[in-house]
């Protein structure tokens, strides 16, 4: 899109939809890593949760990027 | 495995993890709080305050809302009838004051034939009545000339090229002279305005290229920077009734970076592209591609 996202004609900040779909998506991926075991890598699980939506929504910027000069 | 040793691994690839995500972090910091980039931007153009020099009914009004004009194309007409009246009312009185200043020439020549019959003081007094009628006959020709103006004036003609827009002025409404009677928006001086935040504006130099963006529409438009405002008003302070600076006692904990105007003229557009003044468009500025200073 071009800089926001229209829903209904008011206009979003891509960024808000972004974190919103990477944070869903760290909610499925964290559960995924309990179940695999991934957590018994990690000493401090908060810190990596975390960690993990930042590296989620930086991924989403970056594949949104070419779609529009700021998505 | 070693339990010590397991534990330092285990921190070793959290804090590995940690760090990938502060990268990423600044990065997406960078990209939205620091690249020169707006969505307040807006298309801008001048509008004309159409106004009639001379006060009176609208006897026509030759353009219809929304319409396309050129420079030097008739807008409205403004009660002609009158002022053509008082273009031969002026003719009349040139005619009045050429017969007083032609007769005051017949007196005093015959005096002077008369030569030392005549008393001096009545010489003198011919010679002024001459200049006298000479010099009102100069005004009436300028008033001549003055109606001769109000009557080409009474048609108001386009100054720019540009569209008439919310027109509301019909035959039979009053306007008085210097009076707006109808908007003319300016398509030459048409161009997209960036309020970009000052924490933005190191970033931004006349010269750089621009990538605008209007809302609603999918296709991007190519600019430059070709200025930045020179001042925008303080919110902060505003003069009071004795000359004094009535200063805003403020403690701001949050302090909200000020926008600054920034006007970008359009290179490059997509065929169509409805520049209306007014819309919203979102501009982007590509410093790296211009290395020109």
């Amino acid at each position: 899109m071009i800089g926001e996202v229209s829903i209904g004609g008011v206009f979003f900040p891509p960024l808000l939809l972004l974190g919103l779909f990477a944070l869903a998506l760290t909610g499925v991926l964290s559960r995924l890593f309990q179940i695999v075991g991934i957590y018994r890598f990690v000493a401090y699980r908060p810190l990596v949760d975390l960690a993990l939506f930042v590296l989620l929504l930086g991924l989403a910027v970056l594949l949104t990027a070419h779609l529009g000069p700021q998505s | 495995m070693n339990p010590v040793l397991s534990a330092v691994l285990r921190w070793i690839v959290t804090a590995l993890i940690v760090t990938a995500a502060i990268l990423v972090a600044i990065a997406l910091w960078r990209r939205y709080e620091t690249d020169p980039w707006t969505r307040d931007g807006h298309v801008r153009a001048d509008v004309v305050r159409v106004a009639s020099d001379v006060g009176g009914l609208v006897t026509s009004v030759a353009v219809h809302d929304n319409q396309m004009v050129h420079k030097g194309d008739l807008l409205f007409v403004v009660d002609m009838p009158r002022y053509a009246d008082a273009l031969g009312q002026a003719d009349a009185n040139i005619a009045s004051a050429r017969a007083k200043y032609e007769q005051a020439q017949k007196v005093a020549r015959r005096d002077i034939a008369l030569g030392d019959l005549v008393a001096t003081e009545t010489h003198e007094e011919n010679v002024a009545s001459v200049q006298t009628a000479k010099a009102a006959l100069d005004a009436a020709i300028s008033a001549k000339q003055t109606a001769e103006l109000n009557v080409h004036r009474t048609a108001v003609r386009a100054s720019v090229n540009g569209i008439v827009t919310n027109l509301d002025l019909h035959p039979g409404d009053f306007v008085g002279a210097g009076t707006q009677a109808m908007a003319l928006v300016d398509l030459d001086s048409i161009r997209i305005e960036g309020y970009f935040e000052e924490t933005k504006l190191r970033h931004i130099h006349v010269g750089d290229e621009a990538r605008i963006r209007l809302m609603g529409d999918e296709r991007d438009m190519e600019g430059h920077v070709d200025s930045i405002s020179a001042g925008i008003a303080d919110d902060q302070s505003n003069n009071s009734a004795n000359q004094l600076r009535a200063v805003d006692p403020t403690f701001s904990w949050v302090r909200l970076a000020q926008r600054i105007p920034v006007r970008i003229h359009v290179d490059r557009m997509a065929a169509g592209t409805q520049l209306i003044a007014g819309r919203t468009a979102t501009v982007t500025i590509l410093p790296e591609q211009s290395p020109k200073k």
